[in-house]
């Protein structure tokens, strides 16, 4: 059960991780610009102008990012950008088309509009406030299919954050001849946050590793999962507390052969071992299920793949045989430390 | 055939904090390449004598020899338990969840020999115990006598200079009692063994070259 809580968790923070990254490569951003304290829409609006100023930098377009609850029962992330951000360019418009500046307007993703049972054309209400919806989308990474776009100011307007952003995308121009790309991005990295103090600009891999959502969507996978661990250790050592008991006359005639302590121990833990593959085993084809299920689900259909990685079903095995040894330890060094002829007695 | 291989010195072993006398000061030697049998009324002593022997279990008070040197620490037991000293009890304590031929590997695990050497090694002595047609199969399959026959191979496996048998035959009819018999005394004298049995079989201790008789605790006569 451990195992399988752990496959499904940390699996589905992990492709969330994974949507996260393929929204910015699918957008072409190499950098995005926020807060070195990392508050969340907390960059000034105003610092765009410096921004796109700078040598290095092609484009830049500020943009918030925003859970919102759009009806009562559907919450959805919600994003705000300009109509010409170029990161509304990669989209494929299915009906109506792109939402205009000044306007309240916004498009749907086609597993939002879906949910929401809204095509174009229809309108949404929003926390008070009448928005059309101008068009249906499909993007590059699952994470939109379940999003709504619309124009940065109305966002700003409608979370009343001012002139406030998450953070500027900020695409650069080709590295020169000769350079790497990792020198190229880190030399714009290093303007960037010489021109603008107060601001970090991290690299597209790295926020989509560290941002805020995805953070709290991994603790609290790898929390859950911990606690279903343990449970599963604490039982995984009652198994084999029982075995040992059971067998402690096979122990015994083991130590009258000859057999060392460590040797007796060596046996005990892997036997410990093997069941803790087989249980990772079983847990991983549980936690399959379980990401088949929520792909399922309309509400966490499109946040991630139902893949499991090779890395991430390793770690689940890996994790799994460790948690064995572990909670094996204190039967197996119990066991070992028996008197071959107290064990050969027993019943 | 003369040195002396085993000896208890004023050996005593209580159980129960004192309650139980199992041993009240044993004085024994044993010589290499002799067959002696310890003999005696059932809760005499004797297999607990056999224990101390072997290595299994301690000494309440005085000592027990091999060549010389006490297997009181830090003598390393183990080595001695598996190299020097093969068991054969009544019970047979063969593991149920392996096959004849793993059985008789298990104090092998003690020694440097390959994986292919072990399992030469287990088929050659159970052929010498006439049971090549039971190598694959599990203990439950076996008769009595085939199960401690299986069991003498095991006590053979690291080619020990000592063989000491718990009532070998307690669990056998009359006709497997004497095979067995016949068997470990073919094998004392063939590898010129020391060979201890415990028995209460007085038939069984005439056999042996010398009778050790055991009563409350105590030698009788030898």
């Amino acid at each position: 059960m451990g195992i399988a809580a752990f496959v499904a968790l940390v699996g589905f923070a992990k492709s969330f991780e994974a949507e996260w990254l393929k929204l910015y490569e699918s957008a072409g951003t190499d950098l995005a610009v926020v807060e070195k304290t990392f508050l969340n829409t907390s960059v000034d609006g105003s610092v765009g102008g410096k921004l796109r100023a700078l040598p290095q930098v092609a484009s830049a377009v500020p943009m918030i990012m925003n859970l919102m609850d759009l009806t009562p029962e559907v919450n959805a992330l919600v994003y705000g950008m300009p109509a010409d951000s170029y990161e509304l360019d990669p989209l494929t418009i299915l009906q109506g088309r792109r939402f205009r500046d000044g306007e309240p307007e916004l498009m749907l993703g086609e597993i939002l509009a879906e949910n929401l049972g809204r095509k174009a054309g229809d309108s949404l209400n929003i926390q008070g406030a009448a928005y059309r919806v101008v068009g249906v989308f499909r993007g590059g990474s699952a994470l939109e299919a379940g999003a709504a776009i619309m124009p940065l100011r109305q966002l700003q307007q409608l979370a009343d954050l001012g002139n406030k952003v998450t953070a500027f995308h900020v695409r650069l121009h080709p590295a020169l001849a000769g350079q790497s790309e990792q020198e190229h991005i880190q030399q714009a990295r290093a303007a960037i946050e010489a021109a603008l103090p107060g601001l970090k600009a991290v690299p597209a891999r790295d926020r989509a590793h560290n941002n805020q959502v995805v953070a709290l969507a991994r603790s609290t996978a790898w929390g859950t999962s911990l606690i279903a661990l343990l449970i599963g250790a604490l039982g995984i050592a009652n198994t084999m507390a029982m075995s040992v008991f059971e067998r402690t006359r096979e122990i015994g005639v083991l130590r009258a052969l000859g057999w060392r302590r460590w040797r007796v121990m060596q046996l005990i833990l892997l036997e410990a071992a093997v069941l803790g593959f087989v249980g990772g085993g079983l847990g991983l084809a549980g936690g399959w299920g379980a990401l088949r299920v929520l792909a399922l689900i309309p509400a966490t259909a499109n946040i991630g793949s139902i893949s499991i990685s090779w890395l991430h079903a390793s770690e689940a095995l890996l994790i799994a045989v460790l948690i064995g040894i572990m909670a094996g330890f204190l039967p197996a060094w119990r066991g070992a430390r028996l008197s071959p002829v107290e064990a050969l007695r027993s019943e | 055939m003369s040195e002396c291989l085993l000896e208890t010195r004023a050996v005593t072993k209580s159980f129960d904090g004192g309650r139980i006398q199992a041993l009240r000061g044993v004085d024994l030697q044993v010589r290499a390449g002799e067959f002696v049998a310890i003999s005696g009324a059932s809760g005499s002593g004797k297999s607990t004598l056999l224990q101390l022997l072997g290595g299994l279990d301690a000494p309440t008070t005085g000592d027990v020899l091999f060549q010389g040197a006490s297997l009181s620490p830090p003598f390393d037991l183990d080595a001695y338990r598996s190299q020097r000293v093969g068991f054969v009890f009544q019970a047979f304590y063969l593991l149920a969840t392996l096959r004849v031929l793993e059985n008789v590997q298990i104090p092998m695990f003690e020694t440097s020999l390959s994986a292919r050497q072990r399992e030469d090694k287990a088929a050659a002595l159970l052929h010498e115990m006439g049971l090549d047609e039971r190598l694959r199969q599990y203990p439950n399959e076996l008769s009595a006598g085939e199960r401690q026959r299986v069991a003498i191979a095991r006590s053979l496996a690291n080619d020990p200079e000592i063989l000491l048998a718990d009532e070998p035959t307690g669990n056998l009819d009359s006709e497997n009692s004497a095979r067995i018999m016949a068997i470990l005394a073919d094998i004392q004298a063939r590898r010129s063994m020391t060979l201890i049995v415990v028995t209460h079989d007085e038939d069984i201790a005439r056999g042996a070259q010398r009778n050790i008789r055991i009563r409350d605790g105590r030698i009788w006569s030898q």
